[in-house]
């Protein structure tokens, strides 16, 4: 608050409004020093505003009114307690009364002035940042507050619904699946404790025809394998750097991470677009689900590099990956939805050279 | 005050002044990951409202960005909820689904109790009386009665939306009321469709698109990325040219009828003007001066159509505008305007 007992107390015109009404009444606030007996604070002012005929409809001390904040060259109203609405377009007169406030803050922010471009470039940056780094945040937060309970239970329930839809019991032999499970341990040996963290690991079979030769991992380690694929590739350092694959999705968190992700890139746009209107709100998700694409090809390589440094270390053969891709690429029986949402097969036979190279 | 003469609704806002409030909002918006979202739509709300008058009167809106904000955070919380139990319990997410299925009409009535309650005209605040029952009925029973017809009752649908929006309106004590023939509905929903049809019909044959070629493109976004390309870019293209005029269309048809039909207690009758060429062509051009400026131009946009809308709409009073008298209400929660926020659902008072 200014120290107005040293300057003129300022009148000016308006509207007046009794409380619930919208009678209004061309109207004049006046403004005073109260008594000594209404308050003890110095700079208070006691307000009044009186209609044409001079007749006082409210008063109250400037304390005990309502200023709504500046906004552009919108009215300013001032709400007595009685309810009483005093509204006038002297923004300057309302300005001394109040003193520099929050609101005048932001107001002076908003003036269209050439300073503004600053803030258009600003605000470039910031979308920039945001997706860049605040999107992250976000997503390790979330991922934080997730208790270990919630995950387990993600596994099962992706499980239920898979084996509900699209798997059948596995058709492979006692021995062969010892074999796999041996692999898997082994790998899962080579593990660092603090990565494994809370992630339960166990290794399933499942015979599902539809997808064909195909592993997957679940968020809290659970990880598939189809018979197809076994039958397919019954070779140990294929079948280890796959399964390392997996196990770098569930130690990166992957899962989670995109699902946290989509929800919070979902829930930002609903809620910025107020400001862009509904056909770039459209524009805005189409570009999110090919930038997610994107950010879904980021995830199969970190897993790549996972799976062949594991592999490495667990002492088979890291050329198996590559094994496995070229022989995607020779077959194409890449779905499309793999190739959307994983970089080309080709792409990633090159990424694994250079990674081998730089392992010897 | 001249009684039973016209008086013009008019938007005093200005582009340049907006465009400084709102780049403060997005700016402010991103840099508190999006919590200062609440306070932006406040203002946002408030300015619009602000330079809305009739008869030197405004309109104003009374929310916080404290309110808003709890509504926000209760909302996403149930939603990542929502998600993450759909993921990992899914039997139980499918009786969730069913749970909101139900809770929606409450949220939808809650959205609207909230929004009128925070605007006000003159000093009286306005009210929204609608049951979640009516509304379960409008927003759930009648939309799959009309599938049921194969859409050729849809305009029935239409009149029953903003039955219940305006009939449980409220300024004050004032009741407003919208009653009109179902025949302007049916007239406004064929010239939409026979837009479409013949718009998009041409188009189809002059590009010789299909949508066997598209689902095609669709699967192949990877290997052919310009062919897919192309052919994505002409959907939107088609359904730019023949669904957006068709919805611009049958937007300026319905709403001169409905606010043609609507009254005010007090005898206050309203009328709007609407051409549906002019706003089509204000929001075809606006588009394009939009996505060249890369969005600068926004706010702009809304300045232009909110001039325009408000230029062609009257209000002929029936008396003395000075006789609302408001009511004492409770506080409404902002938890259903989260909601409708967030899924988009539009429940604004047209004005």
């Amino acid at each position: 608050m200014t120290q107005n007992h040293n300057t003129e107390c300022p009148a000016f015109i308006g509207r007046a409004y009794p409380a619930l009404q919208s009678n209004r009444v061309e109207a004049t606030l006046l403004s005073s020093v109260p008594l000594p007996s209404e308050t003890a604070d110095q700079d208070d002012l006691a307000l009044s505003i009186i209609d044409e005929h001079g007749t006082v409809i409210a008063t109250a001390l400037l304390s005990h009114v309502t200023v709504d904040p500046p906004l552009g060259s919108t009215s300013r109203r001032i709400t007595f307690p009685d309810g009483t609405l005093f509204e006038t377009d002297e923004h300057q007169a309302v300005e001394t009364l109040t003193g520099e406030t929050h609101g005048s803050i932001l107001h002076s922010l908003e003036q269209f002035r050439p300073r503004l471009m600053v803030l258009v470039v600003a605000c470039i940056a910031a979308v920039w940042v945001l997706w860049r780094f605040g999107l992250d945040i976000l997503v390790a937060a979330a991922i934080a507050l997730t208790p270990p309970v919630v995950v387990a239970q993600i596994d099962r329930g992706t499980l239920s619904t898979i084996d509900f839809t699209m798997s059948e019991e596995t058709l492979l032999e006692d021995a062969q699946q010892a074999k796999i499970q041996k692999i898997f341990k082994r790998l899962l040996s080579y593990l660092d404790e603090d990565d494994i963290g809370t992630s339960d690991f166990k290794l399933l079979f499942r015979s599902m025809p539809d997808v064909g030769p195909n592993a997957f991992a679940l968020p809290n380690g659970t990880v598939v394998i189809t018979d197809e694929f076994i039958e397919q590739f019954d070779d140990e350092d294929i079948l280890a750097s796959v399964l390392g694959h997996e196990i770098g999705h569930v130690i990166e968190k992957h899962g989670l991470r995109q699902t946290y992700r989509s929800l919070s890139i979902y829930v930002l746009v609903a809620f910025l677009a107020g400001e862009t209107g509904p056909f770039i709100e459209d524009l805005l998700l189409e570009g999110n689900l090919i930038m997610s694409l994107a950010y879904s090809r980021e995830h199969e390589t970190s897993a790549d590099h996972f799976g062949l440094h594991l592999a490495h270390d667990a002492g088979y053969d890291p050329n198996g990956l590559k094994k496995f891709f070229e022989w995607v690429t020779e077959n194409a029986v890449e779905p499309p939805q793999w190739l959307s949402t994983h970089p080309s097969s080709t792409e990633r036979v090159q990424e694994i050279d250079d990674f081998i190279k730089t392992l010897n | 005050m001249s009684e039973n003469a016209i008086e013009k609704f008019k938007f005093t806002g200005n582009a340049k002044e907006w465009f400084g409030i709102w780049i403060v909002n997005l700016l402010l918006s991103i840099i508190t990951i999006g919590i200062y979202s609440a306070w932006a739509k406040v203002r946002a709300k408030k300015y619009f409202s602000n330079h809305t008058y009739v008869s030197d009167r405004n309109f104003d809106y009374h929310a916080t960005g404290k309110q808003i904000l709890i509504g926000r955070l209760i909302v996403i919380g149930g939603y990542i909820l929502f998600n993450i139990v759909l993921i990992a319990v899914p039997f139980l997410g499918l009786f969730l689904l069913l749970a909101l299925i139900g809770l929606m009409p409450w949220l939808i009535v809650r959205s609207m109790m909230f929004n009128a309650r925070m605007t006000s005209f003159s000093n009286v605040r306005f009210n929204f009386v609608g049951t979640v029952g009516k509304a379960f009925l409008v927003f759930f029973i009648y939309p799959i009665l009309t599938a049921l017809t194969a859409y050729t009752t849809a305009p029935f649908l239409s009149r029953a939306v903003r039955k219940f929006s305006i009939n449980n309106h409220r300024l004050g004590t004032a009741e407003f009321h919208f009653d009109g023939p179902i025949g302007p509905f049916y007239k406004a929903f064929l010239v939409a469709i026979a837009w479409v049809v013949i718009v998009g019909g041409l188009g189809m044959l002059a590009t010789g698109f299909n949508i066997l070629e598209l689902a095609y493109a669709m699967d192949n976004l990877e290997t052919d990325p310009s062919t897919a390309g192309s052919i994505i870019g002409m959907f939107y293209l088609l359904l730019f040219v023949a669904v957006l005029p068709a919805a611009m269309i049958y937007f300026a048809m319905i709403r001169n009828t409905v606010y043609n039909a609507t009254t005010l207690t007090g005898g206050h009758k309203f009328n709007s003007t609407v051409s549906a060429g002019k706003m089509l062509w204000i929001a075809l051009s606006s588009f394009v001066v939009v996505v060249c400026t890369l969005g600068l131009m926004i706010p702009w946009a809304q300045v232009r159509m909110s001039k325009y809308l408000a230029e062609n709409t009257d209000l002929i009073p029936g008396g003395s505008l000075d006789d609302f008298i408001g009511t004492q209400q409770a506080e409404a929660s902002a938890l259903g305007d989260a909601f409708t926020d967030l899924e988009g659902i539009d429940v604004g008072l047209p004005v």
